[in-house]
């Protein structure tokens, strides 16, 4: 199984008109043995998008550049959960980096991802369900088609969020 | 309103005591078939007692879980998980609903220094949530972890 593997540049914007300057595209794969339940079907963030979706594109945008992933996927899977349409509160992220070469424990790694994402988990992110591998930790996925679990489903809540 | 409830599910002796010793913990064995339990309410006034209980509950409770909702009606499919995996171990855990309680809910938090619910402790160290447990489940490293736990001899 092939896994197209693309990251690109992607230079943040805070207004409308640099970013216009700084148009940048940037495609996840949906090929690969994730397959995980997702909304996700666009693979291409235009600024619509980023208007559309703030916290998944702050959330790849950073993961971007802190940890320069060589895949990358941003599930947004607050469909699956007792909140409104359109929420950007439960997401899962599916990281293949190089950076987690030095850091084997799955502790380490997953509180690598959670400083990264500090300030979105002490906002609006509710749940965050991180898959982190190494390069060669995900080619062995491939080789063994290995699929990414989906998140439990949703119990009802607890009640702090918004409901549909 | 917070109120501290003392919740006394036991199947051994141990178990009973260490319940009523611990304020809101209750204590999951795969043994019990019913719960009783006679609330006693106390408000946990601030932050610093709420990290204490926390570290109380770690270090007195083998296995530790922080969960929403209960081991038999969990209010979040990750919750959920754990406990099932738990169950599927084999293993007797004590657990806090940290929907009862806001101050334990955000001071274990700031306790693992770990952003979301569940949170599971074994021998006083912060082991993971969702992810990282069923990543260790699979692997059987978490049984390995359990081990000392899993055994047929009941104290009755």
């Amino acid at each position: 199984m092939n896994i197209i593997q693309s990251t690109t540049k992607f230079a943040t914007a805070s207004v409308v008109s640099r970013f216009a300057r700084f148009q940048n595209r940037f495609l996840i794969s949906q090929k690969g043995p994730c397959r995980g339940t997702s909304n996700y079907n666009n693979a291409t963030s235009t600024m619509e998008d980023i208007a559309a979706h703030p916290v998944e594109t702050s959330i790849r945008l950073k993961i971007n550049s802190s940890l320069t992933p060589n895949y990358l996927q941003v599930i947004n899977e607050s469909h699956m959960h007792n909140v409104p349409n359109g929420s950007e509160t439960h997401f899962k992220v599916v990281i293949v980096s190089p950076e987690f070469d030095g850091a084997p424990s799955l502790l380490k790694r997953h509180r690598m991802v959670n400083s990264i994402l500090a300030e979105e988990l002490e906002g609006p992110v509710h749940a965050l369900s991180i898959v982190a591998k190494t390069p060669k930790q995900w080619e062995k996925m491939t080789e063994e088609n290995i699929e990414i679990s989906p998140s439990p489903s949703c119990r009802g809540g607890d009640g702090t969020l918004p409901k549909r | 309103m917070m109120s501290l409830n003392m919740l006394s599910r036991s199947v051994t002796r141990t178990a009973l005591l260490s319940s009523k010793r611990l304020g809101p913990v209750s204590f999951f064995s795969n043994n019990d078939s019913h719960s009783d339990f006679a609330p006693q309410r106390k408000t946990i006034s601030d932050d610093d007692e709420a990290l204490k209980m926390i570290h109380e509950h770690v270090q007195t409770n083998h296995i530790m879980l922080y969960m929403k909702g209960n081991p038999s009606m969990p209010m979040c499919g990750f919750s959920a998980t754990v406990v099932k995996i738990l169950k599927d171990q084999g293993v007797d855990f004590s657990s806090v609903n940290v929907l009862d309680y806001p101050s334990i809910r955000e001071g274990v938090k700031k306790y693992s220094e770990w952003p979301t619910i569940p949170q599971l402790y074994v021998g006083g160290e912060f082991i993971g949530g969702c992810d990282i447990i069923t990543e260790m489940h699979k692997t059987g490293e978490l049984a390995d972890l359990l081990k000392p736990e899993k055994s047929d001899d009941k104290k009755e």
